[in-house]
Parts: C-alpha cells; structure tokens; sequence
C-alpha cells in the first residue's frame, strides 16, 4: 500500500544550517527528513512518509510574511502530501508565529490536516490556536522526544478522520472554541457543588475562563511635571544603525538601553528601525516618530518639562510574548528609578 | 440633556413628545451597527451612556432597529465604562452579523420590531435619571 | 416559611367531559378551557389541541409554557397579583400536576419564537418534549395592539394553567415534599455549622416582551428584595418574557427553578439555604447601578457566606450578572454565576458580551449559536409559518418537506440560563 506523505516545516537552527547569524535564509527544501523529521517519521510509522522538508530562516519568515509563505506554499505542493506537520517551536517566539502561520495557510490552501506544537507562552499558541491544533510542549527542544509523539499521534487521528477529543485528552493547547455536551447532571446541581467547594476553599473548575484583562492601575498624576525627569521608552524598534545588540525585529527576547546624550534630534544616520510590524521607510528616514527626540527638547528647552532622560529604551513590540515584555519592564524600572526619573513617556507602533 | 442615537422612527417620536427635553439623531437609512458606531463616537466625545447599547434579547442581526440614550457629562468626569461597554457590544454586534445578516422583514414586522425597541425606552419619562 | 409541595405524577393526557385527574390521566374538557380563554375580549380564537412524549408533533411558535397547580391550604392562591389576589402564598399545601404542562402558542409580534418538538433529535433540547402538554393556541382580535396582544397572551397561559391545577386539588399526591425556611435569625441558628448560601435570582426586565412579574408587579418597576425560596413554587414570579426561544425562563421553570430545588436537596447538609435575592436587569445604566449595589448590600446583609447568580437573556442582562458579581465578590462572598453562552456559529467569539475577573466560577448551559437539524414531524399545533422570523431561524431554514435547519436558539428553553438542563459547553 503506498505510504501517506507528509511535508514537515523546521526552521534554519533545526535544520542544522545555523542559530541567530543564519536567521535571515530564504525558504529552501530537501528531500525526506531534516533533523527532528527524523523523530517525526519514527512516531509517525511505516504507514507514512515525511517526504520533504521545508525550511525557512525565522527572521525571514517575520520580515517577509506573505512571500515566504507563497515560496513555500509552491514547494509544498510539489510534494502533495496528506499531512503537514510543523515545529515544534517550543519558546521559540519568531519560529511559532512561522508555524502557526504556515501551517494555517496550508490547511486553508491544501485542505490537509495539520498540526503544529508550541510552549503556552509562545506569541505563536495565542495567535493561531484557533486557527491550527498546536500541541503543548515544554518550553526547551528538551522537549522534542515527548511532543513529536504527541503530534504524530494527533494527526493521524486528524487524517483517518477520527473524532479529535478536547485538549485534555489530544494534549493541544485550548482553541477557545465552546463545544455543546450533554453533561451528567443538571447546571444547577453543578453549580451548587461548585459553590460548595468554592466555599470549602476547594480546587473547582470553572466550565468558563474568562478572558484574562491584564490591566496595570496606572500611578497618579504627575503633580509638577516642570521639574521632572522624564524618559522615553519604546516598543517600536529603534536602535542605534547596525542593531548592536541585535534585538529581533518581532518576538524580541531582549530590550536595549541607548544614549541621547546631548542630542537634539533623532538622525537616520545614527538611529534606525527593526520592526517588523509596519512599514519602516517613513521611521527610517525619520527616526522622531518613533521616539519624538525633536519635539523633547524643545519642551526641555522652553522648561514644560524639566529635564530629559539622557538615554531611551527600546524594543520590539510585535509577537512578543507578555512574559517577556514583563520582564523586562520588570528590569528596567528599576535602572530608570535609580536614574531619578520621573516618568515616561511610552510610544508604541 | 439626553441625546437619543437612533434609526427608529417612533423612538425618535417619542423623544421628541417627551415630557424631558431629548436631543435626537435620526439615521433614516442607517442599520443597527450605524446606530452603534455613531454612538461610540458621541462617547469618545464626552458623552455617557444612559441606556446598555444591546438591550433587548431579539439579536443584533435579527432586529433592524437600535435607540441609546446619552447624555453630556462635565470635562472632568472620565466614562471608561462607557467607552468599554459600546466597543464592546459592537463587537457583539458584528459576531452576530458575522453569522448572518439581518433578514429582509415585511412591513408589518418591522413596525413591531420597533414598538419593542420603543418600549425600553419609555420608562425615560416616569424616573429621574441623574 | 414552610411548604408541602404534593406531586400529582401525570403520564397522560385526554380530552374528557370533565376535567379531572384519574389514575394518573389528566383529562381536560376542550369547550371550557376554549371558553374560559375567549373570556377576554381581546381573544377571537383559542384551539385546544394535545401533545404527548414520542408523538410525531411539532409546537409552535411557543409564547409560555405552564405547570397545572393549585393552592390547596396556607392562604392565598397560585399566580397572586395575576389571577389571583396578591395575597402573600409559600406556605401551606399546595399540588402540582408533574408530567404535565400547558403550552400557549400565537403569533403576538411578526418575529416568533419557539419550537417543542415532541420526538425527534430536537426534542433532547427541551424538557417539554417530555410532558403531556395542553396547548392553547390563541388568536387576537384584527389589529390589537401589540402590548394589549401579550397581556392577553400572558392571561391566557396563567388562567388555563390555574383552570387545570382545580383538577388536582382533592387528588392524593404521589408524592410529598416539604420544603421550609425559617426567618433570618432562626435560620442562621438551625445550622450554625454550615456555610450560608443565597441565590440571586436576576428577572428579565426590559421592556415588551422582556418583562416578568411578582405578586404581579413589573420587575422593571421594582428593587432587589427578598423572597423565600416557596413563593416561587406557588407562581409569585410569572413570565411576561417571550423573546429569544432558547434562554427564556418560562414560568414553568419559574414554578420549578432548579436552583432553589438543588439548593434544597443539600440544605442542612453542607449548606444553610438562606434565601432568595430577587432583583432585574433593567435597561437604564443608572438602574444597573443601583439594584447591584442593592444586591450586594442584601446579601452582606443577610450575612452570606456564597450565592449562586442566575440570569435571564443575553447583552444586556450580562452586564448586570457581571456587576451583581463583582460587588457581591468585593464584600467577601464566594458567588458562582450559571448562564448561557453565544460564541458565534463557529464557536470562537466571545461568549458573553461582558466579563470581570471576580467571575472565576462559572456554570456553563450550552451555547446557542449551533446549527442543527430536525426532521419534519406529522402534526403541527400552532403554524409554522414563521420559522423563518424566529430567532435561530432564517430564509432557507423551513424546507419544503417541513424539515427545518436553525440554530439552537430556536428550541424553547434549550439553553435557558437557570441551570434547568443538562446541556453544558466545554472549551475545545
């Protein structure tokens, strides 16, 4: 009988072609298996047959969204397969927003099943879940002998037809999409002993999460704004020209801290833009919309404010996880304390 | 004063013959969502709202007709709750028409879709609202 | 307050000379209920037809769905303030005919609303496909007007119910139940040992069609008061609500509410039942306010450790159950809310259109949005004219062989908010 084929989705670091310094590869595909393909085929069995691999650098991807899934969606084809399997990313941020969206795009173009696996905090898992099965995984490649399984297992069940079961018993990260069921006894009943356990100080399950607001009570007004310092922190990308620290141009896992020192303005010459989630021409011709040097000084300058922060902070924005972003709020505050500023000034893209 | 947002005749009727004095914008042609999304914008205007924007239990995308009632709040005071409450029923609103459009209902049925739109309205008139 | 609740078990239905309770069988005399209902002028056709578990019948479109009692001792009598004096009721004898029910069908307003199907994979949905229902189906004089037209609608269902409810008043119940609850103090007293736990108990009240009464009073017109739990049971609350098939409280479920009836199979066990909340889900922002602040002091007032909120509708009311929620949580009391969701046909959106984080504790009743199909069935009683009006319904949705394919919503009480089914939604 002949093999079910199946294409498999890795990125450049997977792939064994290189980290961070080969991020930036265009789509390309080999023949069979690369790298985990090869615990995929195993998990998989003999009824089936990774019979490509496609491979993408994940900055690539973030930068060049919609060529890139055009690329590889032709190459995809070439291979007609049943099944498309792609990551795990794990806490990979660029590489699960490039799973998700790959494999989203091959479900829409091709009408196969496919399946995808990321760690719950991944930017990935919250953007696509409900549009792609994402199994949950660990948050490191450590990971990889226990998720392939566990991918394999689900869309074999996907591509036989079975019935796919909840999140609990298919090991996917919750789609938030609400199912009917008939449960065993009534709602109220099931209320009342919710309410007793909650009372008892009982673990219980709510039949219903709710979305979670994250919300920050903002502090009080600043009270004599003539006499503060004040700093400018951003998420929309700028950095000194050449990125030093290169910080990621979506799902950034670093911020970086950048002096203004005796600056008036934000040059193209010295400042650039890495985000990869608008249009950066007008930025990096103009760095001030971004961070509105310009229009600080002046109000320095005509003493609206009192002084101004001689450093900014940035990072990217887009895709990244809410773990790190915290974190790194976390961090820096600290530092801004302790240089005695006041308050910020934070401008987002 | 109130300000009555509406695309419902005999709402904008009883507004009008209404013991309290009652601003009234009347959007002739304008659907449901209209009523929503011109409301959302006297809201980001300074205005509160009196009356929840999905009232009535017949959906989004079954009834033709909406009435909010708002009033101008004093530049101090902040209406969060207001900016809140109208996004989130226009996204209520577009879930609904996402399923399915409104249908095109006969004369007789929408005159009655509106006398139900009026009716949450008309206690207005009997209760103080501060 | 302390009542006997007698459970007359029905298993059938008959036209009969008499309307009389028999080894289990009610019969009914179709003249005298017909005569009875075109009593008000305002009626011009009233047909009594029958609908039994199994039978290949189809009701619709469905306005109120009642349970037959009648008060037998205590004072008072069934649906005070409506058909009978608002004399205060909850206490006593009173007997139910369990099994079965009447179903009042008419077209009030152009879009409709409701469908029982009495066999068939629709009938799962509603527990009426598991009664033996008299059902009225009325018609109105030409061109009456639309609140006139409900309110005869409303009479109609409360005067035939309590018509019918006679016949079980000299019967020898099959069953007894009492159900009691003491005054606040004494209450406390009886179990001091348990947690104190109340139900809030939100009543629709929005305007025509969207409304409920007490003791015959308009909810939109009233404040949060309380209730003890046996009022209900002897119609205090009847429903004036007939929009939204899927989650309207009929006043058969108002006779009948599942939470009170839960909340009392544990009394005294693990929790000390104290009483019930009554409050509404008004239109105006400003009433919001007021009647949850009103909730949330009765409830710190009474002392109560947990509530149970239920909520009738959708929109609107979940703000309402959201603010009853949050301010009932901010005095310390655990509260766990039931309610029914709408994600959109395809199960993704959001299910309610408001949300605070105080609402950890959640019992779903399904979601609304689902297409499913039913077959056509041999009977119909009412029409079907209009399953295209109704909500849940839409062009398209009545086939030429009588099939039908809607959303759930269009299932009398199929996801009705009180907890009353066993209908859920899960997470996938």
């Amino acid at each position: 009988m002949e093999k079910k084929r199946i294409v498999h989705y890795i990125n450049n670091f997977f792939a064994g072609i290189g980290g961070e310094e080969k991020a930036d590869i265009p789509p390309e595909v080999r023949e069979g298996v690369v790298g985990p393909g090869l615990a995929l085929q195993t998990a998989l069995g003999d009824e089936y047959e990774v019979v490509a691999t496609v491979i993408c650098g994940d900055s690539y991807f973030g930068e060049n969204m919609d060529e890139a899934t055009e690329t590889l969606l032709a190459m995809i084809k070439e291979y007609d397969p049943a099944g498309f399997v792609a990551g795990p990313a794990f806490n990979a941020g660029r590489y699960g927003v490039a799973c998700g969206s790959i494999a989203k795009a091959v479900e829409q173009e091709l009408g196969i099943p496919v399946v995808t696996g990321m760690f719950t905090e991944n930017p990935g898992a919250d953007m696509y879940k409900k549009d792609v099965h994402i199994i949950l995984t660990k948050d490191s490649a450590a990971d990889m002998r226990k998720s392939m399984p566990k991918m394999a297992a689900l869309l074999k069940k996907m591509m036989s037809g079975e019935e796919i079961l909840g999140p609990a018993e298919e090991g996917y990260i919750e789609r938030g999409i609400r199912v009917n069921y008939f449960a065993e006894e009534r709602g109220s009943a099931r209320g009342v002993e919710m309410l007793v356990r909650k009372m008892a100080k009982e673990p219980f399950e709510t039949e219903y999460p709710m979305p979670v607001f994250d919300r920050v009570a903002p502090n009080p007004a600043v009270k004599d704004m003539k006499h503060a310092k004040v700093a400018v922190v951003t998420s929309g990308g700028i950095v000194p020209v050449g990125n030093p620290d290169r910080i990621e141009s979506s799902s950034a896992t670093k911020y970086g801290v950048y002096s203004i020192e005796g600056k008036a303005t934000m040059s193209p010459e010295e400042f650039m833009t890495i985000h990869g989630g608008y249009d950066r021409a007008f930025v990096l011709n103009n760095p001030n919309l971004v961070v509105p040097l310009d229009a600080l000084r002046q109000l320095e300058k005509e003493g609206e404010i009192g002084e101004l922060n001689n450093y900014f902070i940035a990072t990217t924005g887009t895709g990244t996880s809410i773990g790190n972003a915290k974190g790194f709020g976390e961090q820096f505050s600290k530092k801004l304390v302790a240089d005695g500023v006041d308050a910020v000034i934070l401008t987002s893209t | 004063m109130a300000l009555l947002i509406t695309n419902n005749d005999k709402a904008k009727k009883f507004c009008m013959d209404c013991r309290k004095e009652v601003e009234v914008i009347y959007l002739a042609d304008g659907t449901y969502l209209d009523v929503l999304l011109r409301t959302r914008d006297y809201v980001h205007r300074g205005y509160r709202l009196l009356t929840h924007p999905l009232c009535g239990s017949v959906k989004p995308n079954q009834t033709p007709y909406r009435s909010v009632l708002l009033e101008k709040q004093s530049a101090r005071e902040e209406n969060f709750r207001s900016v809140e409450l109208i996004e989130n029923s226009i996204d209520a609103a577009r879930k609904f028409m996402r399923n399915r459009g409104t249908p095109r209902w006969n004369e007789r049925t929408r005159e009655d879709f509106k006398t139900v739109d009026l009716s949450f309205l008309t206690v207005y008139e009997q209760r103080n609202y501060v | 307050m302390k009542l006997e609740l007698g459970r007359i078990k029905i298993h059938d239905v008959q036209f009969g000379p008499e309307t009389k309770v028999e080894k289990g069988v009610l019969y009914v005399n179709k003249e005298e209920i017909e005569k009875l209902v075109l009593e008000d002028e305002r009626l011009i056709g009233a047909q009594v037809e029958l609908a039994r578990p199994g039978e290949s019948v189809r009701i619709a479109p469905v306005k109120d769905v009642l349970e037959p009692r009648v008060k037998v001792s205590g004072g008072g009598g069934i649906f005070p303030g409506m058909i009978n004096k608002v004399k205060e009721v909850g206490s006593g004898r009173t007997h139910a005919l369990v099994g079965a029910a009447v179903v009042t069908c008419g077209k009030i307003v152009g879009f409709q609303e409701g469908i029982i199907d009495m066999s068939g994979p629709a009938a799962a949905y509603t527990p009426f496909s598991g009664t033996n229902n008299v059902c009225v189906v009325i018609e109105p004089q030409e061109g009456l007007e639309t609140h006139d037209y409900e309110a005869a609608g409303r009479m109609a269902g409360l005067k035939v119910a309590s018509y019918v409810g006679e016949a079980g008043r000299n019967v020898e119940p099959d069953e007894v139940v009492v159900y009691e609850t003491k005054p606040l103090q004494e209450q406390i007293a009886q179990y001091p040992d348990l947690p104190k736990v109340g139900y809030i108990h939100m009543l629709q009240s929005q305007g025509l069609l969207h409304d409920t009464y007490y003791y015959g009073v308009d909810a939109k017109q009233f404040i949060p008061t309380f209730m003890y739990p046996t009022e209900i049971m002897d119609g205090a609350i009847i429903s004036g609500n007939c929009v939204a098939p899927c989650d309207k409280v009929t006043t058969f479920h108002h006779l009948n509410n599942p939470v009170i009836e839960d909340l009392y199979k544990r009394h005294g066990k693990d929790v000390n039942f104290i009483g019930v909340i009554l409050t509404n889900e008004n239109v105006f922002l400003a009433d919001k306010e007021r009647s949850s602040d009103m909730v949330a002091k009765l409830a710190e007032f009474m002392g109560l450790d947990g509530v149970l909120i239920t909520e009738e509708g959708y929109g609107n009311p979940d703000t309402d159950l959201m603010m009853n929620c949050k301010k009932v949580s901010q005095k310390g009391i655990d509260v766990v809310l039931i309610t029914d969701e709408f994600p959109g046909r395809d199960g993704k959106s959001q299910s309610l259109a408001d949300a605070v984080n105080e609402a950890d504790a959640l019992v779903s009743c399904g979601q609304g949005n689902l297409i499913i199909e039913f077959p056509p069935m041999e009977k119909i009683i009412g029409t079907l004219d209009y399953v295209e009006t109704m909500i849940g319904g839409y062009e398209g949705s009545l086939r030429p062989d009588g099939s039908i394919e809607a959303e759930l919503q269009i299932i009398i009480a199929s996801t009705i908010a009180n907890g009353y089914n066993r209908l859920a939604a899960r997470g996938y």
